[in-house]
């Protein structure tokens, strides 16, 4: 099998995800554009070596329906030969873009594709889509919860408390706004602008550094009123006989916020990188997809982390540092305490509790975050995963060559 | 008038010329109205009729009996086993209502006394409902209880009527409803006082012409409430399951096929979303669980409560009760609200004034009456035929005395000793112990043919089961009288042999020790309980522990061991006398047990309990395969009690077995019974279980002869049937 390599990483700055958001008035397919446009601009790349665009959106509906890949390859001013395609693995989707175009060119079958994701979290809701999860007949058959109650599971079933996620969510907020500050994000950040050209959002609108775990700690649990009044822990039992009751743990402050943006990767052979004057950053070393237990949703970057390793032949203390995507604090913190590891190599400049989590775009936002950090502390390899709707993993190592 | 012959005798249509008007009256042979294959083939027939006639502007539908109409017997679903012709009998009792309602002229149902099941669906296929409003006045759909969902169209016509939220609470939880409480949910748009007012109602509606298409057969209408497939619809069903699942454990397969038929059939027209039901009742009717609810809770209850020669005849009999404590205080209440008049007596005033406070809670409060609830006027009639005593001399020429005094020997042959003088001639005296046996009880009485047990189960006037202990000097008259007081009060009886516990004593008292082995080997509390819950009992052996009380558990356990041969100690009473001796944690009423309490109520699990269990033989289970496990190893442990309880003569028939713990002990319904659930099994299988279950865990699991000689010989408890 051959190599992908990985030349750059572009995202947008995220806006809040709601009417008062900065890009809230931008539509998504212009999110989308601001990335892919830069990739060619700053390489100084002829967009028609570009032979796919592979774009990871969740809330395909709406004006995110349809491929919205295709368009935001048009809307970018693309020669209109490149082609597009949208991949839904929930909030893997921009992760699994990478992997998949990673294979393409691994496998030979390309010389140089984009992957990415977007996600206008203000503009179209989750969960408009709909889909065949609550379905009553799946429900007695497999048995799905909303994420929010298995996170709540998760915690419960692991002993992470109160105290303990909201410590997370306070450190999560503490190191992004240091990364910010420092501007550990500058090289990947493309600024949204209007149709003049005038700046709408240049940096991240969604971190809190003014939190306290005093305020952390007054928020409401987010999940106990649908957990208990709504009755829907009960679905959990089936699964779960031994728990007696689910401890409501996350809040709006200790689980992801809910933001817009893009994000755009540019990978490619070296071979192709070399005749366009590409320089490697790094090498995808392992891209695995794993599925778990649907019910408790959330315990996929697990076992994806295991055959990730196992596919690369490494060990963890062969990962330098580690992107675990912050959908709700236990989910880091169950990893961390599955595989023994000092929090010092997870999240090292913060993660989606901070900065949010767009959904379709996170995963390749997350690879630039873990890239730009390995290169920054001069460190070596890598690994991102992020847990999935549905009960599963998806998991990257790099290395940077 | 012209009239059309009516060979199926389920309908007498007639027509008003003059006002364009016809109507079909329901004449079920034996002043019954069944919605079936032969009243819909009428109905279709009728809708013709009418049809043709000149100058047709509207159709009545109404009955000629006290009762409107309802749907088939539960049995009637097994007499169908193939999935196809089954089908095709839903289907076509759907289209004959789908046809009336899209006949071309509108229909409004005069409804009267029971609407149930089919009979509620056949009124929701009108366009116009109105009902006289009495007492008799029930709207229901109780098939759901045996495992079957509405099949004529009540799944899709209640959410199209009221929207998602409404429906889903009728159909999921049934509840009869009176006259004011119909209107209010929007199944019923007018009410009468009497049936000529309704009848006028209905001519005069029809009368302004209205349209004749139901609202969901109109262009461009949408479902009331949230839109099918929306969030909103999502959430609502998505709650449904989770209560539904807070009240089942999953035990019970048809209210999730019902949900699914609500949730699936919604975003559909109509036509087809009626196939969607269709399928769904047909599979929930083939499943083995509706399959034993029918068995059980009909056909067997039906045999036992034949045995009593009805309800009738309780008024004016007088019935003494003897202790006041929660069961003489309800015992003496439900006598009274059935007709007897009753003479309650206490030696402790303090225990009368419980009793007033116990039945002045119970006062019906304001608001729309509820069917088969007490009227406040009732109430209070039930509270007048109650004298309250602490003298013997007012129970003098009662005809029954039921003694329920604490549960003590020698007490209870003192109370005998003091109140068999006082009978009347062919009187009887009862003892409502749940384990005593009658022969020492009665050992001393002057006449103990006369002597019998009546063990009720609390509260008496929501169980269903009476247990009558006929001993072995009971005579044949007394039995039969006993069984007459039986219907009288409402119950269904089982009658059983004398012995220590009798019958369902014994089975729940298995149950309950194994709640305790279970969690003395280490296994999770709450996985115990919820096995329990999801196997199908209705109360898990821990919480149902701490309701009887420990310290009686205790004293009922030393009395089986004493009396039946039961080993004394185990991992499992050895945490039982640990709960009550050393942590002084009695249960419910003594504020502690295996739960905590906070002001009486339950507040979770006693954290405690794992440092009690000694973990490592069995080990802490968490799969759900071993929540399974649980499940089936409660279940069988009753079902050796109740097959020993059979070897000896105790219960001399497998129905009263499996109905006396369905009833009274709250043994998973969905098998059947205990001996039910065996023959589900398989009985080879099940005696391979067992001897596997009691390699482990003791010789307590062991197949009595009878069941090996039963599985040997190929021969179920109830005969395979085709």
């Amino acid at each position: 099998m051959g190599e992908a390599f990985v030349f750059d990483v572009v995202r947008t700055p995220r806006g809040l995800g709601k009417s008062q958001g900065a890009l809230y008035t931008v539509r998504p397919v212009e999110l989308l554009a601001t990335v892919l446009r830069a990739l060619p601009a700053r390489n100084a790349l002829d967009s028609a070596l570009i032979e796919d665009v592979i774009i990871g959106c969740v809330t395909q509906t709406e004006e995110q329906g349809a491929c919205i890949a295709r368009w935001g390859v048009l809307e970018a001013g693309f020669d209109p030969r490149v082609p597009g395609v949208t991949v839904h693995r929930y909030c893997a989707s921009g992760l699994q873009a990478v992997n998949q175009a990673a294979a393409l060119v691994a496998s030979g079958y390309a010389e140089l594709v984009v992957a990415g994701g977007v996600e206008s979290m203000s503009r179209v809701r989750m969960g408009a889509d709909g889909g065949a999860q609550y379905d009553p007949a799946l429900q007695w058959a497999v048995g799905s919860v909303p994420q929010g109650i298995a996170a709540d599971l998760l915690a419960t079933l692991r002993g992470i408390g109160r105290h303990d996620v909201d410590a997370f969510a306070l450190r999560s907020q503490q190191r992004a706004a240091a990364a910010r500050d420092a501007g550990h994000f500058a090289r990947s950040l493309i600024p949204v602008c209007d149709v003049n050209g005038l700046p709408l959002l240049e940096r991240d609108e969604h971190p809190r550094p003014e939190t306290t775990l005093e305020r952390l700690a007054q928020l409401k649990p987010a999940f106990a009123t649908l957990g208990r009044q709504g009755a829907l822990d009960a679905l959990t039992r089936r699964a779960y006989p031994q728990l007696e009751a689910i401890e409501h743990v996350h809040t709006a402050g200790n689980a992801s916020g809910i933001v817009d943006g893009a994000a755009a990767v540019l990978i490619g052979s070296r071979a192709r990188g070399e005749a366009l004057g590409l320089r490697p950053r790094a090498r995808i070393v392992s891209a695995v997809s794993v599925g778990d237990d649907p019910v408790l949703m959330l315990w996929g970057p697990v076992p994806a982390t295991r055959l990730a390793l196992e596919r690369a032949r490494l060990t963890l203390d062969e990962i330098d540092l580690f992107e675990v995507n912050e959908a709700f604090a236990a989910v880091p913190l169950a990893y961390a305490q599955e595989f023994g590891l000092e929090l010092d190599r997870i999240n090292v400049d913060g993660g989606s509790i901070a900065l949010g989590h767009p959904l379709g775009a996170t995963g390749a936002m997350l690879l630039g975050t873990l890239l730009e950090a390995l290169e920054r502390r001069g460190l070596q390899r890598g690994l991102v995963t992020l847990c999935i709707g549905g009960g599963m993993g998806t998991a990257t190592i790099i290395e940077r060559v | 008038m012209s009239a059309l012959p009516n060979p199926a005798g389920a309908i007498a249509p007639s027509f008003d010329a003059a006002r364009g008007l016809a109507t079909l009256r329901l004449t079920g042979p034996g002043a019954d109205n069944v919605l079936d294959e032969p009243l819909a083939t009428a109905l279709v027939e009728a809708v013709a009729w009418a049809h043709a006639l000149p100058g047709l502007r509207g159709l009545i539908v109404s009955s000629a009996h006290p009762d409107f109409c309802r749907g088939p017997d539960p049995d009637r679903w097994l007499a169908t086993p193939d999935a196809a012709a089954l089908l095709a009998r839903v289907r076509r009792v759907q289209q004959a209502l789908r046809r009336l309602e899209t006949c071309g002229v509108p229909v409004v149902a005069v409804l009267a006394g029971a609407v149930s099941d089919g009979g509620l669906e056949l009124a929701l296929a009108c366009h116009r409902r109105v009902a006289v409003d009495d007492p008799r006045l029930r709207l229901e759909l109780p098939a759901l209880a045996f495992g079957l969902l509405p099949a004529a169209g009540a799944t899709q016509r209640l959410p199209r009527l009221l929207g998602l939220g409404p429906a889903l609470e009728l159909l999921l939880r049934p509840a009869p409803l009176g006259g004011e409480s119909a209107r209010r949910a929007g199944l019923v748009d007018a009410l009468f006082a009497d049936h000529e007012a309704a009848l006028a109602d209905a001519a005069g509606w029809l009368a302004t012409r209205p349209d004749p298409a139901q609202a969901y057969d109109r262009p461009g209408w949408v479902l009331p409430g949230p839109a099918p497939r929306s969030t909103a619809a999502r959430d609502l069903v998505l709650s449904a399951a989770g209560a539904l699942h807070q009240r089942t454990a999953g035990s019970q397969p048809a209210p999730e096929l019902l949900l699914r038929a609500i949730h699936e059939g919604c975003g559909l027209v109509l036509d087809r979303a009626l196939e969607v039901e269709a399928r769904l009742a047909v599979s929930a009717a083939r499943s083995a669980t509706t399959g034993a609810l029918i068995r059980t809770l009909w056909q067997h209850r039906r045999q036992a409560e034949a045995l009593t020669g009805g309800a009738g005849g309780a008024a004016g009999q007088r019935v003494g009760i003897l202790g006041a404590g929660l069961m003489g205080a309800g015992l003496a209440y439900h006598c009274a609200t059935r007709g007897c008049e009753v003479v309650l007596r206490d030696v402790d005033p303090a225990a009368l004034d419980r009793a007033r406070e116990r039945w002045a809670r119970r006062s019906p409060g304001d608001g729309p009456a509820v069917p088969g609830a007490l009227s406040p006027s009732a109430h209070a009639a039930a509270l007048a035929r109650i004298t309250l005593t602490l003298a013997l001399e007012p129970l003098a020429g009662c005809a029954l005395l039921i003694e329920a005094v604490d549960e003590a020997l020698a007490l209870k042959q003192r109370v005998l000793a003091e109140t068999e003088p006082l009978l009347a001639p062919g009187a009887l005296w009862a003892s409502n112990t749940s384990a005593l046996p009658l022969a020492s009880i009665a050992a001393q009485a002057r006449d103990p043919a006369r002597v019998l047990g009546l063990h009720f189960f609390s509260p008496v006037e929501r169980m269903p089961l009476l247990e009558i202990v006929r001993g072995a000097l009971t005579s044949e008259a007394t039995l039969e009288r006993a069984l007459a007081f039986a219907g009288a009060l409402g119950k269904a009886p089982i009658v059983v042999g004398d012995g220590y516990g009798f019958y369902t004593t014994r089975v729940f008292l298995a149950y309950l020790v194994e709640g305790a082995e279970l969690v003395a080997e280490g296994h999770t509390p709450a996985l115990v309980e919820w096995a329990a819950r999801h196997a199908g009992m209705a109360v898990g052996p821990l919480q149902v522990a701490d309701e009887v009380g420990l310290a009686l558990a205790r004293q009922i356990l030393a009395g089986a061991q004493q009396q039946l041969g039961r080993p004394a100690a185990s991992p499992g009473t050895r945490l039982l006398a640990a709960l009550v001796e050393t942590e002084g944690r009695g249960g419910r009423a003594a504020g502690a047990g295996y739960y905590s309490y906070v002001e009486g109520q339950r507040r979770g699990l006693w954290p405690g309990l794992g440092a009690l269990s000694a973990p490592g033989r069995v080990g802490q289970s968490v799969a759900r395969d071993s929540a399974a496990q649980v499940g089936q190893r409660l279940l069988l442990i009753q079902g050796v009690e109740a097959v020993r309880a059979l070897a000896e003569g105790i219960v001399t028939h497998a129905r009263d077995a499996d109905l006396g713990a369905v009833l009274g002990l709250g043994f998973a319904p969905g098998t059947g019974g205990p001996l039910a659930y065996l023959d589900r099994l398989g009985l080879p299988a099940a005696c391979a279980r067992l001897d596997a279950l009691a390699a482990v865990h003791g010789a307590r699991f062991a197949p009595p002869p009878l069941l090996r000689e039963a599985a040997a010989r190929g021969e179920p408890f109830y005969p395979v049937t085709e």
